[in-house]
């Protein structure tokens, strides 16, 4: 076996593969090195996702801990040249924190990993997810060895629920509770299901999951199929995902060779497998009786509930879903303890969780920490702050059955009650930063689109009300809106979440209602003062330049796709409202703050002004 | 018993019920969109919702079990402003055009927003979110009306097990539609109409013809086949405007299928009889009743002197519009005033040989069927009957069976029919084989076992044993296309089961079964142990059992029957009295039959309509058609229905009994009854109208597989007459809206007969056996299996029957028919 003094692991994640990274980015290197001969001391590997996608495609060289960001293929010349033959590290591909001097050439120093614990994403940026051995030797399927030959379903479910592990899906029902509750469905045939839809917009957490440790899913599903005795299980996840559809079926595959699926796993008399059910993916599925019902072959739409699933699922079984990462959790509490997975949490939210942290932040990406810290700390430190220095907003938490939260929150830790408490949930995990250049009207808005495209139809609360809504704001954001509107707003939101039948019409009215509460200014100055003060609303906004601060640098003048702006160089511009189409690009140019957002009546005064000096 | 409070009143409910099951069950009204009775609670509409103690969210009534101690408020404050709410949000896009639709008066959401005052919402955004009409035979859908309750496509998909409709699009684009938005092609059963709540479905042939409130409703027995399902008519101005099934009516408790909810027009039938007629110089001329009652009592007593009684004969009919009471009137007529016992029916090529079959195997004189029989079975095996098509209500039973009570459903059957495409087990054999299967079955019984030990001291066992020595499942393989371990998996699957159910129909144009075949399926039957209670054997028509039991049934001593008055070359018939049968169409062996009339010295034919038998009579008695009279009819399940008068009569027609009444007394023997009050008492001394299953003297009676009518290089391919779910009997082609949806004959060919024989779908084709030949359309299908024709025999210009012959012998009666291009 060769043995090699550096390793080159390039991230094969979604992100950085689909950046020009990944395989391209290999193929690269592995020239260069050849080129230079030494391709016999370097060993480059396909890693899974590192979680670091803002900064990607990603090289981390090993066992240096030396880190790379934004690589391109062309890049690799240098890199090969340089460092791994003449042994300095490019300084030009290092990392520099935002707002801070000097770079960080050390993965460990910099804060966006070493500010994370590392427990369901333990073996980020280290395994390649399509080798078994490669898991295994991280201990992989240990949990399960331990599940089924030494431990009895009643111990599996009490190890779980002594660990207070909440389902990381929307719910957050209790897992060990659940998989308690169909354990003692008395029926001959149960199944167990694992949710990879992931239909929360900018979330990609299970995804991730999925390409980057597959097994890691598989092994929790077969500890949750031995508490439940169930022999077979479907792992739900959604065609476009496709590297996550085919890393799931080689390790699946993988599993089955290795005799750890099918009959007789390991010997212990215990016979489980497990399939892939590509769906075209619906948000609705998320709950859990309209999921059951599409594996099924049926409309995917949620029925009533008593009788739960735990009782009555799939194809009327009792039956349990988790999502990915639920079950990505289970072999490391089996394997290391309840108490080993409360070290990280609070009381009612133990443990760790990942969040999927973008939006107008510097470090966005995936990152894991543990339940009840900051948005604080996730978004400032770990995250390293609002993007471009803007003025931070307020961060939308949990996707479309989520909400947003203004600064004041920021330090409210992250807990399931506690989020509940200010009308959001932690939910799927997704974490949006918004700064002063969002409209909450336009942000709510578009959630509500969301909503209306992906209501089943079943239930009139839910499919017309959030139409209606949906039209109130076109009314609000288009200049129509009236006060008694945001009356209308909470009564049909308040009505909606009392009689919708499922989560999804339920949760639907939060963003609305949040964004509504806490920026109710925001609204006031779009009925009252036909003014969008973020300029996101079309309708309802007036792009002008300051004279007294433009610079003439020009910078505005070059991004405006229509040329409505007009100046000397080095003297204030300005902007034709004739012709502008307030697509917001010179604001978002700007250096100076001298592009404004006046309000909507000012088109008019500036016309007439312009008329008048003509 | 579960106890439990509701708006403060206890409330005693089954454990297994909801909580609006409770509600119901002691009258109180919940409010609902997306509940009914048949299907699994949808939790849809979200009107439904009622408070409960403990806890903290509102409810569904319509899928929350109820519980001990319960305490639950149907109506307060928060709940009307939460129903509110929904209603409004429904009417954002539900036209307000009630004074133009269909359902207004009846309409769950007029009502449910008139009693929450939710008509100008404050949500009212209007706007339309599909076209506003789609058409389509007999159903008519104006999707912007529609609350997407669901109830259609559950009913549709679940209870009837059609599938035809689904939800497409989803949130606010969800539409009601067949699969691509084609145009509906289903059963047009109408029990989706029935069920909307609000106008998105209506009924086509009805619709701006009346409103609701302007009609009066009254209850009658459905006049096609023998469920005996209850209508309830919407009459107006002397008028039946609409059918529709009513939840707690009848045995049939709303269910109905197209026959019973749309095929009532066959009263409005532009050859309705007005006059009476008597043929002069070759031509039915028109006169009064005086003249055609004096010629026909004439004829007759001219006849009775010159050949003696014995050379009268009368044919009578199975279906509603006669009555028990038409029925009895004209054997005593013939009995009485003319002196013979020569009186039969349709019922001759089928009732009367499940009935003899009956007789034989269990010594009974008739068995009914117990429509809920199915509910309470564990296995049911259906022998070579399209019961979806025949008796399609019944037939919704053996579905829900099978569906909901966890029934192991087997059916022998070689077409792709609904019970076959449900069933678990589906034994397709060749046609006419189900007695080499049912055989096969016994003997595997015997050979492994499986039989009740009590059946070795039934009559005739050694015998049996002797006969189906030799009638192993391999050698069953060979003749019937079944595999041996299937066959020996369903004896066993049906001799383990605890209370099992065999069902077949003996409809009078079914040629695949013959008595042979009741009897094989009673000898399993006895051999596992069961009683005559588990065959069902569904009488056709609607006044089957009644026509028979009121004495239209040749007498035991001499008196000739169908075949021998219509067939037999010694035939000594020279005048027919015929009430209500198109014997052109409904008889087998058509061209002999119409000799046969065509050769009478006189022939009376009585009936609604001016069928192909009546333009060949002497005379044509107009009668009064079901609805415009009074009488009782016993179908299938034996039980006494009554029909009731709800509409004037057509033109001068008179109610059949009437007219015997008449003409006995112009023959100088009158009757003795003068009015209905005389008949019924005379029908309630006399007729039978009790049936019971209990003394039966059950024997087995060995039969053996007999191959019929051999195919051959000229008649290569065995077809199979039967009844369609649109049309069984003649009366079907009367109807308009039946005929909407098929008033064409075809036969139906597998496709890969069809590619053989270059023909295409709709390619005219000549068809033909050794009797005749008839020109109708091909379907191309693959329903039914290769080397099959399927043809459906009621439609008289097709005169199907000029093809066929009466099975003789017990047998099937299958014809050998070749196929050819005729476009």
């Amino acid at each position: 076996m060769n043995r090699y003094r550096t390793f080159l692991m390039i991230c094969g994640g979604t992100g950085c593969s689909a950046g020009g990274g990944g395989g391209k980015l290999k193929d690269a290197l592995e020239t260069e090195l050849k080129d230079r001969g030494i391709q016999d001391e370097f060993k480059v590997v396909m890693t899974c996702c590192n979680g670091f996608c803002g900064e990607g495609p990603i090289m981390k060289v090993n066992p240096d801990g030396i880190f790379y960001k934004g690589l391109k293929p062309e890049n690799m010349a240098t890199i090969a040249e340089e460092h791994l033959y003449k042994g300095k590290p490019v300084e030009r591909h290092l990392y520099q924190a935002p707002g801070r001097p000097g770079k960080v050439p050390l993965m460990k120093d910099i804060p966006y990993f070493n500010l994370q614990v590392s427990r369901v994403m333990r073996n980020k940026g280290l395994i390649d997810p399509e080798k078994i051995e490669e898991y295994i030797a991280r201990d992989g399927y240990q949990a399960a060895a331990k599940a089924l030959t030494s431990m009895s379903p009643e111990e599996i479910i009490k190890t779980v629920k002594d660990s207070g592990l909440r389902g990381r899906g929307g719910a957050n029902f209790p897992t060990g509770l659940k998989w308690e509750l169909c354990a003692g469905a008395p029926s001959d045939e149960k199944y167990i299901l694992c949710n990879g839809d992931e239909g929360d917009p900018g979330v990609f957490i299970d995804r991730t999951i999925m390409e980057s440790d597959p097994h890691a899913v598989i092994e929790g599903m077969i500890i949750g199929a031995k508490a439940i005795n169930a022999k077979k299980g479907y792992l739900y996840v959604r065609i476009e995902y496709f590297m996550a559809v085919s890393r799931m079926q080689l390790a699946i595959k993988e599993a089955r060779e290795n005799g750890l699926l099918g009959r007789d796993i390991l010997g212990t008399g215990f016979d489980f497998d497990m399939e892939v059910f590509e769906t075209p993916g619906a948000f609705v599925c998320g709950e859990s009786t309209a999921l059951m019902l599409t594996v099924e072959g049926k409309r995917g739409m949620p029925r009533p509930t008593p009788p739960n699933s735990v009782v009555k699922g799939l194809f009327g079984k009792p039956s349990v879903l988790n999502n990915v990462q639920t079950f990505a959790n289970v072999p490391q509490i089996i394997l290391n303890g309840a108490d080993w997975f409360k070290e990280h949490g609070v009381e009612g939210s133990t443990g760790s969780r990942v969040f999927a942290l973008t939006g107008s932040v510097n470090n966005a990406g995936l990152l894991e920490v543990p339940m009840g810290e900051t948005l604080n700390r996730i978004v400032n430190e770990i995250g390293g702050g609002v993007k471009r220095g803007r003025k931070f907003k307020a961060i939308h938490l949990g996707g479309p059955s989520g909400g947003y939260l203004p600064e004041k929150f920021l330090d409210t830790p992250l807990t399931f009650e506690g989020m509940e408490e200010i009308g959001v949930m932690v939910g799927s995990g997704g974490v949006v930063v918004m700064d002063d250049l969002n409209c909450m009207v336009h942000a709510a808005k578009s959630v509500l689109e969301f909503t209306v495209f992906e209501s089943c139809g079943k239930c009139p609360p839910c499919r017309i009300g959030s139409q209606v809504l949906m039209d109130i704001y076109n009314d609000i954001t288009e200049g129509r809106g009236k006060m008694e509107d945001l009356d209308l707003i909470e009564e049909l939101s308040d009505e909606m979440i009392k009689t919708s039948l499922c989560g999804l019409g339920q949760c639907a009215p939060k963003p609305v209602l949040t964004s509504l509460k806490y920026f109710r200014e925001e609204y006031e100055s779009h009925i009252n003062e036909g003014w969008c003060k973020a300029g996101e609303c079309r309708e309802l906004v007036t792009f002008y330049i300051d004279e007294e601060t433009c610079k003439g640098c020009g910078a505005c003048k070059r991004v405006c796709p229509v040329e409505a702006i007009t100046g000397e160089k080095k003297k204030p511009h300005l902007i034709n409202q004739e012709t502008c189409i307030k697509c917001r690009a010179c604001l978002e140019t700007c250096k100076f703050g001298s592009i404004l957002a006046g309000p909507a009546s000012m088109r008019e005064e500036l016309l007439n002004k312009k008329a008048v000096e003509a | 018993m579960i106890e439990l409070t509701i708006n403060g009143k206890k409330v005693k409910a089954p454990p297994e019920s909801t909580i609006l099951d409770a509600a119901r069950k002691s009258g109180i009204y919940i409010p609902h969109l997306c509940y009914d009775r048949r299907l699994v609670p949808y939790g849809g509409c979200r009107l439904c919702l009622v408070e409960v103690e403990g806890s903290s969210k509102l409810l569904t009534s319509c899928s929350t079990p109820v519980r001990d101690g319960m305490v639950v408020q149907t109506e307060t404050e928060k709940l009307a402003k939460a129903r509110k709410s929904v209603l409004e949000l429904l009417l954002v896009h539900h036209p307000l055009d009630c004074p133009v639709c269909d359902k207004a008066g009846e309409c769950e959401l007029q009502d449910l927003a008139f009693k929450y005052g939710a008509a100008e919402g404050r949500f009212k955004r209007q706007r339309s979110h599909g076209p506003d009409y789609l058409d389509a035979p007999l159903v008519v859908r104006d999707p912007n009306r529609c609350v997407l309750c669901g109830i259609c496509v559950r009913l549709c998909t679940e209870y009837q097990g059609v599938g035809a409709i689904n939800l497409i699009g989803r949130g606010f684009k969800t539409m009601v539609s067949p699969a691509f938005g084609e145009t509906l092609d289903c059963e047009f059963c109408g029990q989706c109409i029935d069920a909307c709540p609000v106008g998105a479905l209506s009924s086509k042939p009805i619709r701006y013809g009346t409103r609701v409130w302007m009609m009066e409703h009254k209850e009658t027995i459905c006049p096609y086949c023998g469920c005996g399902c209850t209508l309830t008519l919407g009459v107006r101005e002397g008028r039946v405007e609409r059918s529709v099934g009513k939840e707690g009516k009848g045995i049939s408790n709303g269910d109905l299928c197209g026959k019973g909810r749309f095929g009532f027009d066959f009263i409005y039938s532009k050859q309705r009889l007005t006059t009476p007629m008597i043929r002069r110089n070759g031509e039915l001329e028109p006169v009064g009743w005086e003249e055609a009652l004096a010629f026909t009592a004439e004829k007759l007593s001219r006849i009775k002197e010159t050949h003696g009684p014995g050379s009268i004969g009368a044919i009578g009919s199975e279906s509603a519009p006669k009555t028990v009471e038409d029925s009895y009137m004209l054997q005593k007529f013939m009995r009485e005033t003319v002196g013979t016992g020569n009186i039969d029916s349709a019922a001759r090529f089928g009732y009367a040989k499940a009935q003899g079959a009956v007789k034989q195997a269990f010594g009974l004189d008739a068995l009914p069927i117990d429509f809920h029989s199915p509910l309470e079975s564990e296995a049911i095996l259906v022998v070579e009957s399209d019961i979806s098509s025949s008796h399609p209500v019944f037939a919704l039973r053996i579905l829900e069976a099978a569906r909901e009570k966890g029934a192991k459903l087997m059916v022998m059957e070689p077409r792709m029919t609904k019970l076959s495409r449900h069933a678990h087990e589906w034994l397709r054999n060749r046609p006419g084989s189900s007695v080499a299967v049912l055989n096969a079955m016994m003997n595997t019984m015997l050979d492994e076992g499986l039989y009740d030990k009590g059946a070795s001291n039934v009559r005739n066992f050694a015998e049996l044993q002797k006969g189906l020595a030799d009638s192993t499942p391999e050698k069953a393989e060979a003749l019937t296309g079944v595999p041996a371990e299937r066959i020996k998996e369903a004896a066993r699957d049906f001799a383990k089961a605890g209370r099992r159910l065999l069902c077949l129909t003996m409809g009078e144009s079914e040629n695949s079964k013959g008595a042979n075949t009741v009897l094989a399926a009673a000898n399993l039957l006895i051999l596992a142990g069961s009683g005559p209670e588990a065959l069902q054997i569904p009488a056709e028509f609607s006044n089957s059992m009644g026509m028979f039991e009121a004495g239209v049934r040749p007498d035991a001593d001499g008196g000739l029957d169908a075949m021998a008055m219509i067939y037999d070359d010694g035939s000594p018939i020279k005048a027919m009295y015929i009430m209500g049968e198109d014997l052109l169409t409904a008889f087998p062996r058509t061209s002999e039959v119409e000799a046969r009339l065509k050769g009478l010295e006189f022939l009376v034919v009585q009936d609604i309509r001016l069928t192909e038998t009546a333009k060949l009579a002497d005379v044509v008695l107009p009668a009064a058609s079901w609805a415009e009279k009074e009488g009782t009819c016993v179908g299938a399940t034996g039980i006494p229905q009554r029909a009731v008068k709800c509409v004037p009569a057509t033109g001068e027609s008179l109610p059949d009994w009437k007219i015997f009444i008449e003409l006995a007394k112009l023959m100088g023997k009158g009757l003795g009854v003068e009015d209905m009050a005389g008949v019924r008492a005379e029908v309630e001394r006399n007729v039978k109208l009790r049936f019971e299953t209990s003394g039966a003297a059950p024997a087995f009676n060995p039969v053996a597989y007999g191959d019929g009518e051999t195919t051959d290089a000229d008649y290569p391919m065995s077809m199979v007459t039967g009844v369609l779910l649109q049309h069984s009997g003649s009366l079907t082609t009367f109807s308009n809206s039946l005929c909407s949806v098929v008033s064409d004959a075809y036969i139906q060919v597998n496709v890969d007969d069809a590619s053989r024989m270059k023909l295409s779908d709709d390619a005219f084709v000549k068809l033909s056996s050794r009797r005749g030949e008839v020109f109708l359309k091909a379907r191309v299908t693959d329903e039914v299996p290769e080397g099959m024709i399927f043809a459906p025999a009621h439609f008289p210009h097709a005169r199907v029957n000029a093809l066929t012959s009466p099975s003789t012998n017990g047998g099937h009666s299958i014809v050998a028919v070749r196929v050819e291009s005729a476009g």
